[in-house]
């Protein structure tokens, strides 16, 4: 069945993408929803049937056509199905499906609908191939084909030159990455005569660990680009420009999951390169920090989310790091679930208010906006951790992976985690309780979104909620059912690391570690939920000077003072510094730099350019000698 | 050789009907001509004839770039409907210096004689003299035939030197047996080697030798620019790839390091000069330098793919280009401007043009799922097999910034706005020529292997 | 014809290639440093001369006709060129006055 069915999961949206990008003038609105949702929902059904018989029959390979063959370099269009594609094309149709749905609401009065769904279904047909190639090549192109769908999504809105600035940074982080992925490939062929995963991962031991790390590190640079990660993840925050479902399918969802998918995929070359996991890990962490801290002090409802994606996206490629590479997986899927929703929340919370994404107007948003509350909440518990809501059962695999190989790591983690909670809750209380702060237009404006928006929303909830089942850990006598489906993609990396250290944690410091992350972040939201409903504290203006926080820390409990010095204000102040001196300097600089040094070198190029025929010659000709004198002189 | 018989009888012929003032029947004739020229060739697959005692020899290799060049021109004819009646009276010549100049292509990518090389580079650059000056009052025309034609004829003093010396070298013009010959006199041979080295390098424009090319690309009517960035520089390429991989092949030890230099440069020099470019036709001509420089990795690491993957290259790339420039013209025509900031909303207004636009600038910039795309994985394949990562660091770094200027272009049409509204009417031939350059971008982007094996 | 060929192998091959060398270099000279567009083209065409006597020399001392047949398609071809080239050079004289060829510079950067 798979066999005859499988091309049609990518093509259907394709279909979609033909219709509405062909005739995005004339097709009627409902005719524009109806097919770009039904495509999508089509490749969503073929996807759960496919699941269900890798399930009960393993991977399979499916030739297309010989694509591309002069002489060694054959490269077939060919699909592999395994079980970590076909849980990807469960978590792209169906969290894609719901986002389509979601968009006929949130996009229905915006004149570009047509070309809209058209972008999205061309995003979800890249982003299936993505997933579905046999080869790197094919990985390749969905890759490039979903950052183009990307960058035309960031602009979708933006008609002036602000947009040129976001666009152009995306870009140009996107291509630093993409040029590592590509000469990875490159150094890939070279090394085993093949870019075809089946061809490349059994030979894998083969090759010595020098080449190895380089590939590896070259692949991670890819990665890197796509998954925002430190120094690459700029991008990201400033891709919060385009509409806010293109923000929860590709900057939260699906795309941004691409590099985890892809190391994931080569797991067996990592696994071979102790060095390359060293410092996939090392990076992953210190993006989750950073990305935790920054997010702490941002007013925009979106930002708030893209600096958690960032970070969430760091703890992923910890797990990756440290071996834990169903973890990392199934953060990527809980992360998709309950991140999709918050976006989505965000998205009607944005809707209600008119546009509007500055926290510091909203609040007391709950009696208006009752289902939104609701699943939102549903999602900030998730994200924060606490059990039994999903992110908490893969992020707690990963923390576990991360404590065997070294306490501090875990040490670390636990500590993102409790920033995570705090400025997740931080943004909840914000919007949620208190009074509403915006203007009286906004006030009387307030509904709570349409069916089309709500329903995607309970649906994403319900699977924030409970989707964290499918992996609960032997600990608390559970089955670990998505490790078990796994085990085909990941058993022999995971058989290697185990030959090199094999400390598995007992059950009660299983426990312990829970235990200890638990509270922590029960403690953080406490926090949080103390400041900013019970003394009901908004962030100061941006040019008023920070002395909110302390004029109301002054009325209540004398501990909010040593809080305030020992925690909040320093925090306050470090997340000030990494997000205007990091963020906004150095790494901007950075980029810009390398603008100015390419202007620069063109400004001196085209000064070469005289437009004198006298100079043309007479520079011909020093390049004649100059070609004379090297090959007879030397 | 009947093809370049065809080729030059239809010029003449075409000069004819325009003395009699048959302009309508110019056009059709010139591409049934071309099409009788083709077809000729098609019947010569795989039979490998030479003529004149081995001055030409009509392998596959040239039969196959050959039908490119005249495919090639026959779009370019088909856009050329009304064109070039609007900037000179004398139509019929356009066809016919352009039909000439075809055939010396056509001689140029199937000599295998010095002396035909010679002839065939002469009549295509002659011909390409007169064109770029076509516009005989407009300063700028002028002076891009002026800064074109000395330019060239000192390359040809340049080719002429190096052929001299290695006819002292070997006593022979034939490329087979030079090849045998080569190591009898080595002095004269390799200062020979170089000379040529020089001149093909500078006729297709690789730095240091490429300053003629953005000025002339900008001063020549923007038809005659896309059939020199195309038709030309094809040709110039496969007669490259044919000296220095049948004659020279014995010695590469002394142009590699000099190859590889002059492909750095102009990777450097093309890409990121294009990308400050305000026009957009210097833009192409500066891009149109950079894929000299990808083209020129092939040679530089003369193997066996070689000739496939330049072949591949020159489709991908002539195609492409002949949909730009066709919509820079269309372009150009309704708003009397080239600039980055005639392409500003076009997305809106036409939208077709802009999507043909942005398939050929993707194509050009090497994306997945366009023929761009396999141009340069051939290209790329070929500098793999030879361990050159290195190089191709650059080229790949290179190709991103090629990618950021093309995007320049598409992000002007879909994200900006634009004073007027009217959208831009054109010619049925013209619709189709845009229309099939696209498809067979697009359908050699999803399945290459239709010419990846052809050589 | 062939007293001919034997007065030309009476001077030393190398004294030929040194002769149409130095000739060939004057024409680069010649092209650098004149301003008029005609004198440049002379130039080069004293850059073809001296290919023709190398070439004719080579194909003297080689005994092989080749040589010479090819210093006439060089000559058939420059004429060709000179045609073209000079028709170049009055058109931009009609246009500007003037055939100094460092006033064209308009086109560049």
């Amino acid at each position: 069945m798979t066999e005859q069915l499988a091309w049609l999961i990518p093509v259907l949206p394709l279909i979609g993408f033909l219709i509405n990008g062909l005739g995005y003038k004339k097709n009627p609105k409902g005719l524009v929803g109806l097919v770009g949702c039904a495509t999508v929902l089509g490749s969503f059904i073929l996807s759960i049937l496919v699941f269900f018989d890798i399930k009960a029959n393993g991977a399979k390979t499916i030739d297309l056509y010989e694509w591309i063959s002069v002489g060694t370099l054959k490269i077939p269009f060919s699909f592999l199905i395994d079980q970590l594609t076909s849980i990807m094309l469960l978590i792209i149709t169906g969290v894609g499906f719901l986002i389509h749905v979601y968009s006929t609401g949130y996009m229905h009065d915006d004149e570009g609908y047509g070309k809209y769904f058209a972008y999205l279904n061309l995003f979800v047909f890249f982003m299936l191939l993505l997933v579905l190639g046999s080869n790197y090549v094919i990985m390749f192109i969905g890759w490039e084909g979903v950052g183009l769908c990307s960058y035309l999504l960031i602009g979708f809105w933006f008609k002036k030159t602000e947009y040129a600035n976001a666009a152009k940074k995306a870009f140009v982080m996107n291509r630093i990455g993409d040029l590592g992925f590509l000469i990875g490939i490159f150094m890939l062929f070279s090394t085993f005569g093949s870019i075809s995963y089946a061809d490349i991962f059994p030979q894998a031991q083969t090759a010595s660990t020098a080449v190895l790390t380089t590939i590896t590190l070259l692949l991670f640079v890819g990665a890197m680009g796509k998954s925002a990660q430190l120094p690459l993840y700029t991008w990201l925050p400033d891709a919060m420009a385009g509409p806010t479902p293109v923000s929860a399918l590709i900057h939260a969802a699906t795309m941004v999951t691409a590099g985890i998918y892809m190391i994931a995929r080569s797991n067996i070359l990592y696994v071979l390169s102790p060095i390359s996991m060293a410092v996939v890990a090392g990076i992953g962490l210190a993006t989750a920090i950073f990305a935790a801290v920054i997010a702490l002090t941002q007013n925009d409802i979106k930002k708030v989310l893209a600096y958690s994606t960032v970070s969430q996206l760091g703890y992923m490629f910890l797990g990756l790091g440290v071996g834990a590479f169903t973890g990392a997986f199934f953060h990527v899927m809980t992360h998709a679930f309950f991140k999709a929703l918050l976006f989505l929340g965000a998205g009607s919370v944005i809707h209600a208010m008119g546009g509007e994404q500055d926290m510091r107007q909203m609040g007391g948003l709950k009696k208006h906006l009752p289902i939104t509350w609701f699943t939102m909440l549903m999602g900030t518990l998730a994200i924060a951790g606490i059990p039994p809501f999903s992110g908490f059962f893969s992020k707690d695999e990963i923390l576990a992976h991360a404590f065997e190989v070294s306490p501090t790591i875990w040490a670390i983690g636990v500590g993102g985690a409790l920033l995570t909670a705090f400025y997740m809750f931080r943004m909840f209380f914000l919007t949620f309780n208190g009074k509403f702060r915006g203007t009286e237009e906004q006030h009387h404006h307030l509904h709570e979104s349409p069916a089309s928006m709500t329903i995607p929303l309970i649906v994403l909830a319900v699977l924030s909620v409970f989707g964290g089942f499918v992996g609960v850990p032997e600990a608390l006598h559970g089955s670990h059912l998505l490790n078990e489906y796994l085990s085909p993609v990941f058993g022999q990396s995971t058989q290697i690391l185990n030959a090199a250290h094999h400390g598995h944690l007992s059950h009660e410091t299983e426990y312990a570690l829970m235990g200890a992350s638990v509270l922590g972040v029960l403690i953080s939201i406490f926090y949080a939920y103390t400041v900013y409903v019970r003394k009901e504290v908004v962030p100061a203006a941006e040019t008023a000077p920070r002395s909110g926080l302390e004029k109301a820390s002054y009325n209540k409990f004398y501990i909010d003072e040593i809080y305030n010095a020992v925690f909040t204000r320093p925090l306050d102040s470090l997340s000030q510094l990494f997000y205007r001196i990091l963020d906004k300097s150095i790494i901007d600089g950075v980029v810009n730099g390398f603008g100015q040094l390419t202007q620069w070198s063109a400004d001196k190029f085209r000064r070469i350019q005289t437009g004198y025929i006298g100079n043309y010659l007479f520079m011909m000709v020093v390049g004649i000698i100059l070609i004379l004198v090297f090959n007879f002189l030397f | 050789m009947s093809s370049i018989i065809i080729i030059a009888i239809t010029a003449i012929v075409v000069l004819y009907l325009g003395l009699y003032k048959v302009k309508s029947a110019l056009l059709p004739v010139s591409v049934l001509g071309l099409l009788g020229a083709a077809a000729s060739l098609v019947c010569v697959w795989d039979k490998n004839i030479s003529y004149f005692n081995d001055m030409l020899v009509f392998n596959n290799y040239a039969i196959a770039f050959s039908i490119l060049l005249i495919a090639t021109t026959i779009l370019i004819f088909l856009l050329s409907g009304n064109y070039f009646e609007k900037i000179s009276s004398n139509v019929a010549e356009y066809y016919t210096i352009l039909l000439f100049a075809l055939s010396g292509g056509v001689v140029m990518v199937s000599f295998q004689n010095m002396s035909m090389l010679f002839i065939g580079i002469e009549i295509l650059s002659v011909s390409m003299y007169i064109m770029a000056g076509i516009k005989k009052t407009d300063s700028a025309s002028n002076e891009a035939a002026l800064k074109y034609f000395l330019m060239g004829s000192f390359a040809t003093g340049i080719l002429l030197f190096g052929i001299a010396l290695i006819y002292g070298a070997t006593g022979s013009f034939n490329l087979v047996q030079i090849a045998g010959k080569a190591s009898e006199q080595p002095l004269l041979f390799y200062a020979g080697v170089i000379f040529m080295l020089i001149a093909m390098t500078f006729k297709v424009g690789v730095a240091p030798f490429h300053f003629w090319t953005p000025d002339v690309y900008q001063g020549a009517p923007t038809l005659v620019s896309s059939f020199m960035s195309t038709v030309v520089k094809t040709a110039g390429f496969a007669a490259f790839l044919r000296l220095f991989g049948s004659a020279f092949t014995s010695v590469p030890a002394i142009w590699t390091v000099t190859l590889v230099v002059m492909v750095v440069l102009t990777l450097l020099i093309g890409n990121i000069t294009a990308a400050f470019q305000q026009n957009v036709k210097r833009m192409l001509a500066y891009s149109s330098i950079s894929h000299a420089g990808y083209m020129l990795i092939a040679i530089l690491l003369l193997g066996q793919a070689s000739p496939n993957a330049i072949l591949i290259y020159s489709v991908a790339y002539s195609i492409a280009s002949v949909a730009s420039f066709g919509v820079m013209v269309a372009v150009k025509e309704q708003k009397g401007s080239d600039d980055l900031s005639a392409f500003n909303g076009l997305g809106r207004t036409n939208p077709v043009l802009a999507f043909v636009m942005t398939v050929a600038l993707c194509s050009l910039g090497g994306i997945p799922l366009t023929a761009g795309f396999f141009g340069k994985f051939y290209i790329f394949g070929v500098a793999i097999a030879a361990n050159y990562t290195w190089l191709i660091a650059i080229a790949v770094l290179m190709a991103a910034v090629g990618i950021y200027y093309y995007f320049k272009v598409i992000i002007a049409m879909y994200l900006r706005e634009s004073e007027n509204s009217e959208s831009i009417q054109l010619s049925l031939a013209y619709k189709f020529v845009l229309i099939f350059c696209i498809m067979i971008t697009i359908l050699l982007g999803i399945a290459p292997a239709l010419i990846t094996n052809i050589l | 014809m062939e007293n001919i060929t034997n007065a030309i192998t009476l001077v030393p091959l190398n004294h030929y290639i040194l002769l149409s060398s130095i000739i060939f270099f004057i024409g680069i000279i010649g092209v650098l440093t004149r301003r008029n567009a005609i004198i440049v083209f002379m130039s080069i065409e004293l850059m073809l001369n001296a290919v023709n006597l190398l070439l004719t020399a080579f194909s003297a001392y080689r005994g092989d006709a080749a040589g010479q047949v090819f210093v006439f398609f060089i000559m058939a071809v420059a004429a060709a060129e000179v045609a073209v080239g000079l028709a170049i050079i009055v058109m931009i004289y009609r246009n500007n006055n003037s055939i100094d060829i460092d006033l064209l510079n308009k086109l560049k950067n």
